[in-house]
């Protein structure tokens, strides 16, 4: 790949950095060099403190002990993100920061530096604010507003953002937990060419394609040490994934039994909705006990409706959701519904929790009207029994790692048995093995009975354990199959773009 | 210093060395000694029990007022309109007072208190609605409805309300004794002191144990996901914004009825806002309220004493109020950023 970048000195070293947070060691005694032109992929379980290392790079956070040198002699030179980028430092976070009610262009403008005081127009095709976007997504129109787009394609903005800034290094914190399989290639792509103009790139991900595609070296934490700094072409696939995980576990969940019987449970019929960016037409489902139902698509094609309406989130139109013949569909904006699915929701940071809260609380949201408040030892079992890290109860849900704070919304909505589940990118952001205990649980739930409804974009999974797979685009179910060995990844994959149609 | 600066009282102490500061500074600014004018201060607030009681009576209004706005502001509402209901409160009582016969006792009193609440609840019920079934901003509303809740005290006084007796002074009759709060110790602090700390105590259990406080916060931390999970976010905010509107409505029949005797242009001297102020600066904490209304109360007290006997400009009791919120809005940011710069 890259021509042995290690001869040149490093653009940053970090020396044996140390950073705390109350009782919590996020990161403990590391020291890692990073080089221009080079990818370093760095990995870990969550929780491991990847972000929270890069952060003290970006100077978010200042280290408790040892040295950053950056680019020269000085030590310590970084002390907020704004002396990082006068350095040539972007981060894309795992969450961002967008202003959803301005454009794309008017968001890329807001942090170019060579924004004019007037604003002229001149032909998109020339602006130069834009000519990263149409790089890495020509698909995105610079003129829609920010708030109408996907998460995915939020996130390629934000990067458009930072590449606009930074041109010796930059970070990218889990970039494609929520890029769709062809956007996750063109931004790899787009990884490669940058480091081939010599740029650094810091590609933090728990996907093993992302390494394979673009990495020059992989750097591994765990429990906030740097536990592995190879180059990328001495170690293989297994021999990451022991490493990462401090165990062989490259098994994955076995996958349910057939549904016992037809009756169906969880009922969609005749389905209409809409939302300022969705709409839904008349989406008829029929999910049977203990039936793992998987519904494939690009995002942004009304997966994230469909969940909120059978969730009883979002109202209706037309049609109804029934489970076990009783509706549960919010048919009017002013009726409240309780929750009767247990639900993971897309985006969990804004959907699935009260960042303010504590864990606790954040537990409880399900019986809020109920009980009061659980023993702070049960809250404790339960954090543990997901392996949210750290299982204390009384810590903010807003300062949990993207991947933890999912698994305490999965923690909170798989630890009864109920009679329907609705997961939606249920495993984004996690690791291998928290994704293994979650579709275990996830199987065993409907080995019980229950109907699950499951919304992603990760086609190999599906197609190893969904019992049915339909494929959504633009608001239809295109096509429904029961799932066999006939059924391939390619295939999916052209009905959710439409490439069937072309 | 550093775990000094992370306790829960460093920001409360940081806040008042730093006005006391500001304070002397202002002072030396307009050619005053600044330690014996804020020595003098101190006595004209509190010094004898003709200040304390003064200080006092001020303090009732600017609580309710202040409480008023912590109500909805729990749910993250912004209302600025305990002005407006504090206005409306005491034309709802009043007019109680003008058609009840002489003498009802009691039940007259309660009556009146009632018709407060209500006044104030209707002022706030509306721009709750229009937040809840229309989404219109509940600030705007609010604070346009102040100017109709004031002007409406006006043309009441000035219209049909006006007493004859008054020879042209634009005021109702006289409340009847009957029909006012009883008085401390012959002093003008009257029993609304006691109604307005139960409050505070009563919100401060609502808002700190059991079910809906729990509710409270999941909505007002997260809307969409307090309703997934069955909350009623219109319901809520609604009923916080009539509660509001309620305390505020009694603040202005006690001043009506306990201080000015009846019902006249100029029932409130800026309360509204001052509370509203003051819920910020006790982050909406009941408990808070209580004691940040004192000290401010205080200092308006002591501002207009200071006008009369030290000569200083009429202007400076209002600057003085502006600096403490300045400090007190300031000093704990500056705190959070340190925090923030050296980790917790
Ligand atoms: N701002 C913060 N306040 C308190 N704890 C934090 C904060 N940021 C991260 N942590 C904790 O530090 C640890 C490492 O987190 P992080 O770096 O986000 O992990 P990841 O490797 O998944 O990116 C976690 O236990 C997390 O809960
Ligand atoms: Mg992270």
């Amino acid at each position: 790949m890259t021509e042995t970048p290690a001869r040149a000195a490093p653009f940053a070293s970090l020396l044996g950095i140390c950073k705390s947070f109350a009782a919590t060691c996020a990161v403990d005694d590391v020291s890692i060099d990073i080089y221009e032109g080079q990818v370093l992929a760095l990995l870990g379980e969550n929780g491991a403190g990847k972000s929270t290392l890069m952060k003290l790079l970006y100077g978010v956070h200042e280290p408790d002990r040892g040295k950053i040198i950056v680019d020269g002699p000085g030590e310590n030179p970084i002390s907020s993100p704004l002396d990082a980028m006068r350095l040539g430092i972007g981060m894309v976070f795992q969450n961002f920061a967008l202003i959803p009610a301005l454009s794309v262009r008017e968001n890329l403008l807001l942090a170019w530096p060579d924004t004019p005081v007037v604003i002229k127009k001149i032909k998109p095709q020339n602006d130069p604010v834009l000519k990263k976007l149409y790089e890495i997504a020509p698909q995105i129109d610079p003129f829609q507003k920010v708030g109408s787009l996907s998460v995915g394609e939020q996130q390629l903005v934000e990067l458009c953002k930072i590449l606009n800034l930074s041109t010796r290094l930059v970070i990218l914190d889990e970039p494609t937990s929520v890029l769709t399989p062809a956007e996750a290639e063109r931004l790899h792509g787009f990884v490669r060419s940058l480091a081939e103009n010599g740029v650094g790139v810091v590609f933090i991900t728990h996907k093993f394609s992302d390494v394979k595609a673009c990495a020059d070296r992989i750097a591994i934490m765990r429990r906030g040490q740097l536990i592995e700094d190879v180059e990328a072409q001495s170690i293989d696939h297994d021999g990451l994934v022991r490493a990462v995980m401090g165990t062989d576990a490259t098994s994955r969940a076995d996958p349910p039994g057939p549904p016992k019987s037809d009756q169906p449970r969880l009922q969609i019929r005749g389905l209409s909705a809409h939302s300022r960016n969705e709409v839904l037409e008349d989406i008829n489902l029929n999910i049977a006990s203990g039936e793992i139902f998987a519904i494939a698509g690009v995002s942004g094609n009304g997966q994230s409706l469909l969940a909120e309406v059978v969730a009883g989130v979002h109202q209706l139109d037309d049609g109804d959701v029934l489970l076990d013949g009783t509706s549960i569909a919010r048919h009017a904006s002013a009726q409240i519904m309780k929750p009767h699915v247990a639900y993971i929701p897309e985006a969990p940071r804004i959907n699935g929790c009260v960042e303010d809260l504590d864990l606790g609380l954040n537990l409880a949201l399900r019986d809020l009207s109920t009980v009061g408040t659980k023993p702070l030892a049960n809250v404790r079992a339960e954090l543990e029994k997901f392996d949210v890290r750290p299982p204390d109860p009384a810590k903010k849900a807003g300062d949990l790692s993207g991947g933890n704070l999912q698994k305490l919304v999965i923690a909170r909505e798989l630890a009864d048995y109920g009679k329907a589940v609705l997961a939606v990118y249920p495993t984004m952001g996690l690791d291998i093995e928290a994704t293994k205990a979650v579709y275990a649980r996830i199987f065993s739930m409907a080995a019980a009975g229950a109907a699950v409804l499951w919304i992603s974009e990760e086609l190999d999974d599906m197609l190893e354990s969904a019992h049915t797979i339909a494929v959504m685009r633009s608001g239809h179910i295109v096509e429904q199959f029961k799932n066999s060995h006939h059924l391939t990844r390619q295939k999916i994959g052209a009905l959710m773009t439409g490439a069937h149609d072309a | 210093m550093k775990a000094w600066i992370s306790s829960v009282g460093a920001p409360t102490a940081l806040t008042c060395a730093a006005f006391t500061l500001v304070t002397a500074v202002f002072f030396i600014s307009i050619g005053q000694p600044a330690i014996k004018t804020i020595a003098d201060m101190m006595v004209f607030a509190v010094g004898d029990s003709y200040s304390l009681s003064e200080t006092l009576v001020k303090t009732i209004p600017i609580m309710m007022c202040a409480l008023a706005t912590a109500i909805p502001g729990r749910l993250g509402l912004i209302s600025v309109g305990a002005e407006g209901q504090l206005h409306v409160g005491a034309i709802f009582g009043t007019a109680v007072m003008l058609v009840l016969p002489e003498s009802f006792g009691l039940l007259g009193l309660c009556l009146v208190l009632v018709a407060a609440a209500i006044g104030g609840t209707l002022f706030g019920f509306i721009p709750g609605v229009l937040r809840v079934r229309l989404g219109i901003n509940e600030t705007i509303t609010t604070l346009v409805m102040n100017y109709i809740g004031v002007l409406f005290v006006s043309a009441l006084v000035y219209g049909p309300w006006r007493d004859p007796a008054n020879q042209g002074w634009p005021a109702t009759k006289s409340f009847p004794e009957d029909l006012i709060l009883p008085f401390f110790f012959g002093t003008r602090v009257h029993a609304g002191l006691v109604i307005a700390i139960g409050i505070a105590v009563l919100l401060h259990l609502q808002f700190h144990r059991g079910t809906w406080s729990r509710q409270i916060k999941v909505l007002s931390g997260n809307r969409k996901v307090g309703e997934t999970f069955g909350l009623n976010y219109a319901f809520t905010a609604l009923l916080l914004m009539c509660l509001g509107g309620a305390v505020a409505g009694l603040a202005g029949i006690f001043e009506a009825s306990a201080i000015q005797g009846r019902l006249q242009p100029g029932l409130s001297a800026g309360f509204g806002l001052t509370g509203f102020l003051v819920a910020w600066l006790s982050r909406h904490e009941p408990l808070m309220i209580v004691p940040v209304s004192f000290l401010v109360a205080g200092l308006i007290s002591a501002g207009d004493a200071l006008q009369l006997f030290a000569k200083i400009p009429a202007a400076s009791s209002t600057i003085l109020q502006g600096l403490l919120f300045a400090t007190a809005l300031a000093v704990p940011g500056l705190i959070k950023r340190y925090r923030g710069r050296y980790g917790n």
